[in-house]
């Protein structure tokens, strides 16, 4: 695998496309859903075959941040025909939202079961440098902002608090019949991240987002990293 | 460059001040050092106030140099634009440090403060000479009598230092101290912190056998990551008590004027606290009720509370205040119930836990019933602190009939809390009239007890410092 982050400062970037986000964070042993580029309907047909169906498409370009935003992400794609339409859409769609952005093609992914939706993030703060965050996907963190934070490194106390103070957490010891969430791989994969970006001081930002917890185990499906801008 | 700890050393414990450029009418700088042991020396150049410095006792000189003997600590209070030449001088005299008193540099946001502020740093680490501030009140060292308002307590066996970044919010801390049976060892008021930084202060009381508690009152920090480091090893062996203000969008826009401090949100000071193991508190009431429950109440662990209040009414609002705080009132042991059963006036009363104790307590053969309670609860092993309403309102036409009632009661809590080992806290809720507790609040604080204004205060101080030593004890320490 060549180095992600070589690869993205050779090119003057510092967004990292989301292939190579989930390559470095696979490498570091943090679950993650595989993804694999594919530069045209065709070839995204035939990595979704060798994945297995169902699939997921995001668009992949380095000048866009927020692939929803710009349509660039379809889901639960079940066959090559479907696959290779969804394509089409996610090319339109973003040349239409974003048209000077350049597309370097479209990540495909296996299509994650569903889990309780959280965010595992890492920023850099102006005062205290890198401090990671959590919280519950969605609503609640955009609304709500109900997230707890830590300073880098974070100790096994640490994980274990941050995921505990956030007023949503009754959500995670399951409600309603639901399961509880694999609390304990929740921990695991904060940790695993806080030491992550200690051996990566160049990462100014890394968002999990979503992670999905279930009831064994939990999974990010979608992963961004931005580099430190070169001094 | 690192902070020369002998040379600030010196200028937290002064043998020698010079306050330069103080003026009338009030002559603060000066006056507020009455109480100083040291040699304090003012210079100043214009003729008119050196005759009145003169007048009024202090010995002035033109000049820095014409100091004798070493200088430990500069007071420096002249305009903004001479500063520089001040902290040159102080350089030459190879001063212990400085207190920059003198404002309007970068926290005005305008250029020619900034340029000041950077001309002032460049002098001073270019020589290493410490400087506290600037925009600072400075220093108060209560063993010595340094002050930097004139209401500071002076204390020969202080064992609590507070750093603030607020002048006022240090002389409120520092002031109001004893009030609560604090004793004050030293009070930095650190200003813009562009030299000294609150890691510095934090480490050299780390290092201070004078210092056993710390508080803090702040608003940002210039080196996030090594406050960091530093606050979370201070915390195993010295509580921590942090305030921070600019908590919302516009205390954060009067942060930027105030000491031109940078904006993190909230919620990640608060992570960073309790990761470090800081205690965090919201007021500068919260922080007194938090330093006089540690400084009062032996280290504990365990949410289990005895609370003895006089009436129906206030048994209940006491239970609510200390749930609210997560902490437990459980039932009392089966061997204590039997007892209390004994003598327990129960029409009208109630010692379920909590206590309703007026119709036991209040009448005949009050003192020996409320002895009888204590000697239970002390040997009742369901118990982990005990609360007291220190019910004056119901008493107080008694202590004045006979003193020494007062006294003994004292005497039975001291020795319930000697014997048990566990805090002991009491609630005296403000009078009708106000003035007779006056005498009362001195003599509680003389006894060293936490004494709170309210149920809800006396639940969240207990509550915060309770988890501070439940997390040392997680820590391993």
């Amino acid at each position: 695998m060549p180095d992600p982050i070589a690869a993205a400062r050779a090119a003057g970037r510092t967004l990292l496309t989301e292939v190579e986000s989930k390559d470095l964070l696979g490498a570091a042993g943090i679950a993650v859903t595989p993804a694999r580029l594919a530069r045209n309907g065709a070839e995204a047909a035939r990595v979704a075959a060798e994945i297995g169906y169902p699939v997921v498409l995001k668009v992949i370009s380095g000048d866009i941040a927020h692939k929803s935003d710009v349509g660039g992400v379809e889901l639960n794609l079940a066959n090559g025909a479907a696959v290779k339409a969804a394509y089409a859409r996610i090319v339109a769609s973003a040349n239409q939202a974003a048209p000077t952005a350049k597309i370097d093609g479209v990540s495909v992914h296996p299509m994650a079961k569903p889990g309780t939706e959280v965010i595992i993030g890492l920023t850099t703060d102006p005062q205290f440098g890198p401090v990671m965050m959590f919280g519950l996907g969605g609503i609640m963190v955009e609304v709500l902002k109900d997230v707890a934070f830590r300073i880098v490194p974070l100790e096994p106390r640490d994980a274990a608090q941050i995921v505990r103070e956030i007023r949503g957490f009754p959500v995670l010891e399951g409600v309603r019949g639901q399961p509880p969430s694999d609390i304990a791989a929740l921990e695991r994969m904060i940790l695993q991240v806080s030491s992550f970006a200690e051996q990566h001081p160049e990462i100014a930002e890394l968002d999990l987002n979503p992670v999905f917890a279930y009831a064994s185990g939990a999974l990010a499906v979608d992963a961004r990293v931005v580099l430190a801008a070169p001094n | 460059m690192p902070v020369d700890r002998a040379r600030l050393h010196r200028a937290l414990n002064p043998r020698t001040v010079v306050v330069v450029g103080d003026k009338g009418p009030t002559y603060n700088w000066l006056e507020n050092q009455r109480e100083y042991t040291g040699n304090l020396y003012s210079v100043q150049v214009d003729p008119n106030e050196i005759a009145e410095i003169e007048k009024r006792g202090f010995t002035n000189f033109l000049s820095m140099n014409d100091v004798p003997g070493d200088v430990d600590l500069v007071i420096c209070a002249v305009p903004r634009q001479v500063a520089p030449r001040i902290v040159a001088d102080a350089i030459a005299r190879k001063a212990g440090g400085m207190v920059l008193f003198t404002a309007g540099f970068a926290e005005t946001g305008e250029e020619f403060g900034a340029q000041l502020q950077e001309r002032v740093v460049q002098l001073a680490t270019a020589d290493g000479m410490p400087i506290v501030g600037p925009n600072c009140m400075g220093i108060h060292n209560a063993r010595l009598g340094v002050k930097f308002t004139d209401n500071q307590p002076v204390v020969p066996d202080g064992n609590v230092s507070y750093i603030a970044q607020s002048g006022t919010h240090g002389a409120s801390l520092s002031g109001i101290s004893p009030l609560h049976g604090i004793k004050v060892t030293r009070t930095v008021s650190i200003g813009n912190a562009v030299i000294l930084n609150e890691a510095d202060y934090l480490e050299y009381l780390r290092d201070d056998p004078d210092t056993q508690y710390i508080g803090m009152y702040l608003e940002g920090v210039k080196d996030g990551e090594r406050f960091f480091r530093v606050l979370r090893e201070v915390t195993k062996t010295k509580p921590v008590v942090i305030w921070k203000g600019g908590q919302n969008e516009a205390g954060a826009r009067a942060t930027r004027s105030h000491t031109a401090s940078l904006a993190t949100p909230q919620a990640l000071w608060d992570g960073m606290m309790r990761q470090a193991g800081a205690i965090p508190v919201n007021t500068l009431d919260e922080l007194l009720d938090v330093m006089s429950c540690l400084v009062h109440t032996p280290r504990h662990v365990g949410r289990r509370v005895a609370l003895m209040a006089m009436t129906g009414g206030q048994s209940v609002a006491i239970s609510d205040a200390f749930g609210r705080a997560n902490l437990t009132v459980p039932p009392l042991s089966d061997r204590s119930y039997e007892q209390l059963g004994e003598f327990f006036n129960i029409i009208g009363g109630s010692y379920r836990n909590p206590f309703d104790m007026a119709g036991t307590i209040g009448f005949a053969g009050a003192e020996e019933n409320f002895q009888r309670i204590l000697d239970i609860l002390a040997a009742d092993d369901n118990l982990d602190a005990a609360v007291y309403e220190f019910s004056a309102g119901f008493f107080l036409r008694q202590w004045k009939a006979d003193p020494d009632r007062l006294t003994r009661l004292l005497d039975s809590l001291e020795s319930y809390r000697a014997r048990t080992g566990q805090p002991l806290i009491l609630v005296l809720h403000p009078a009708h009239i106000e003035a007779e507790l006056v005498p009362i609040k001195a003599q509680l604080a003389a006894r060293s007890f936490a004494v709170y204004p309210s149920f809800d205060r006396a639940a969240q101080a207990l509550a915060k410092v309770t988890t501070y030593y439940e997390t040392l004890r997680a820590r391993g320490v």
